[in-house]
C-alpha cells in the first residue's frame, strides 16, 4: 500500500540524529513490546510479511508522529484480534484495570 | 517520526503523564493477556529480552571484519557466500538467514538503508539504532546519500562511487569497511576493537588508530 | 501450537526464519539484464517503494529464489520467484541534478519488473 511507511525520497525530515552510545532499549516497554512480539510470532499464526502489512495500517499520520516500537505494538494487536487471540474489549479492560491500579498507587503515595 | 523522546532517565516508569504512559499501559495489558491466556511463556520473554540486549551485537560483526582483513581466503569466502563465512564463526539465525557482504574500496562505497522498515542483520549488528529505523534516515539515504554520510563526517571525494543499497527483500546486507592505514602490526582482536558498527552499516569509515 | 519456553529461545533464534525457498525455478531475468519496475499500486502490501516504479535499472545480481511478500502477506501461499539487486542510478531515480554514478540498488521480485 501507498503508506506511510514507504520513506525512500521523502524530504522535510530533518537531520539524522544519532544517540551516542544509545542503548538497545530506551524503555522498560520496549522491551516488552519487543518480546511480546516475537514470542507471539513463534506461534506460527502469521508470517513476517503479514507482521509488516500489519504495520503498514497504522494511519498515516499516526505512524509519522510515533516510535518504532510503537508500531510494532500496533501491529501485533492487529494481528492477534485478527486471528481471534484477544478481543478489543479485552484489551481495553485490562488497560483500564492497569490503569486503575497505578491511580490507586499514586493516591497512596 | 520523533526518534527519540527522553534524554533523561530512561528506565522510569512513565507514570508522569507523559504520551508514553498510555503505551505503557497497553503494552503490560496485552503481555498479561497474553500470559493470562498461555500464549508468552514469560520466560521465554525474559530470555528474548536478555538474548537481544546483552548476547547479541556488533562486535560480532567487528569479529567477521576483523579476521577478513586478516585471512584473505576467509575475505573471499565472506564475499562470495557471506551467510556460509558469518556462520563459520558462529552467528547465524533470526534477520541473518541470508546475509551478503559489500566491500568497500577506494573507488566504491557501499552504504544500506531500509527505506520500508529497518531490515538489518541483527545477528552480526544486533538490533538496529533508533536512527536507522527513523524516517530521517530511511527518506534521505536513497536521495541524498552524500549528504546523510557528510552528517555522519563522512566525506567521500567525487570519484567514488556511491551505492546505496535498500534491504526490501530478505536478504541482509553487511559492509565490510576498508581496513585504515597504520594497522599493519594489529593482532585480529585488536583490528576488531577498531570496527564501529557504523562503519558495517556504511555510514562510517574505521578511522585509524590513534596515534599515542 | 507451540509455545515459546525460555530454553526453546536459542534454538528458535538460530534455526527458524529465512524466506529463501530451495526450488529451481526459471529467472527472467539476468545480471546485465535492462529492466523497468511496473507502475504497480497495490493496496495490500508490497515490497516495491513508490520511488522506484516505472524507473529503469539494471540487474546487479540474481539473488535466487524467494518467498513473495505480496502474495504472502495476503495468506495467497509463498508464490517463490527470483529476487535481483537493482541499480538504479541516482539520476534515474531523482532526476537530471542528481548523480549519474552514484546509484541505489534496490531488492525486487521477478513480478515486479518487466525488461526494459
Amino acid at each position: 500500500m501507498n503508506g506511510a511507511h514507504d520513506l525512500g525520497g521523502m524530504h522535510g525530515f530533518g537531520p539524522v540524529e544519532p544517540e551516542r552510545d544509545e542503548p538497545v532499549f530506551h524503555h522498560e516497554w520496549e522491551r516488552r513490546a519487543f518480546a511480546i512480539t516475537l514470542a507471539s510470532g513463534f506461534l506460527g499464526q502469521w508470517n513476517i510479511d503479514m507482521s509488516r502489512s500489519a504495520r503498514e495500517q497504522m494511519p498515516a499520520a499516526e505512524y509519522l508522529a510515533t516510535t518504532y516500537y510503537e508500531h510494532w505494538l500496533f501491529g501485533l494487536e492487529r494481528l492477534l484480534v485478527e486471528k481471534g487471540f484477544v478481543k478489543p474489549e479485552e484489551i481495553e479492560a485490562r488497560v483500564a484495570e492497569l490503569r486503575r491500579q497505578r491511580a490507586g498507587r499514586a493516591a497512596e503515595s | 517520526m520523533s526518534g527519540h523522546d527522553h534524554p533523561h532517565d530512561h528506565d522510569h516508569d512513565h507514570e508522569d503523564g507523559s504520551r508514553f504512559s498510555e503505551v505503557e499501559l497497553r503494552v503490560r495489558a496485552l503481555e498479561s493477556l497474553l500470559v493470562d491466556k498461555g500464549l508468552v511463556d514469560p520466560t521465554a520473554l525474559d530470555a528474548l529480552i536478555d538474548t537481544y540486549e546483552t548476547k547479541i551485537g556488533p562486535r560480532n560483526g567487528a569479529r567477521v571484519v576483523a579476521r577478513a582483513w586478516v585471512d584473505p581466503g576467509y575475505k573471499r569466502r565472506l564475499l562470495e557466500k557471506g551467510g556460509a563465512a558469518i556462520a563459520e564463526l558462529g552467528y547465524e539465525g533470526r534477520q541473518g538467514e541470508d546475509i551478503v557482504v559489500l566491500e568497500n574500496t577506494p573507488t566504491v562505497h557501499n552504504v544500506v538503508v531500509c527505506t520500508l522498515c529497518s531490515c538489518y542483520p541483527w545477528p552480526v549488528l544486533g538490533l538496529p539504532p533508533v536512527w536507522y529505523k527513523a524516517a530521517p534516515y530511511r527518506s534521505r539515504a536513497v536521495i541524498d546519500p552524500r549528504g546523510v554520510l557528510r552528517e555522519f563526517g563522512t566525506e567521500l571525494p567525487d570519484g567514488v562511487e556511491v551505492r546505496v543499497w535498500d534491504s526490501t527483500a530478505e536478504l541482509r546486507y553487511l559492509v565490510l569497511p576498508e581496513r585504515p592505514a597504520g594497522t599493519e602490526g594489529m593482532s585480529e582482536e585488536e583490528l576488531a576493537g577498531l570496527v564501529t558498527r557504523d562503519s558495517m552499516i556504511g555510514v562510517s569509515r574505521v578511522a585509524a588508530p590513534a596515534v599515542p | 501450537m507451540r509455545v515459546l519456553t525460555g530454553a526453546d529461545v536459542e534454538q528458535a533464534i538460530r534455526t527458524s526464519g529465512g524466506a529463501r525457498v530451495h526450488v529451481e525455478l526459471p529467472a527472467k531475468f539476468k545480471a546485465g539484464d535492462r529492466v523497468v519496475a511496473r507502475n504497480l499500486h497495490p493496496l495490500g502490501h508490497t515490497r516495491l517503494p513508490r520511488y522506484a516504479r516505472g524507473r529503469r535499472g539494471v540487474i546487479d545480481r540474481d539473488h535466487g529464489v524467494f518467498i513473495f511478500p505480496d502474495a504472502h502477506a495476503a495468506g495467497a501461499g509463498q508464490k517463490p520467484q527470483h529476487v535481483y539487486a537493482v541499480r538504479f542510478s541516482l539520476r534515474e531515480l531523482w532526476g537530471p541534478e542528481a548523480s549519474e554514478r552514484d546509484c541505489v540498488l534496490i531488492d525486487l521480485w521477478d513480478d515486479y519488473l518487466d525488461p526494459a
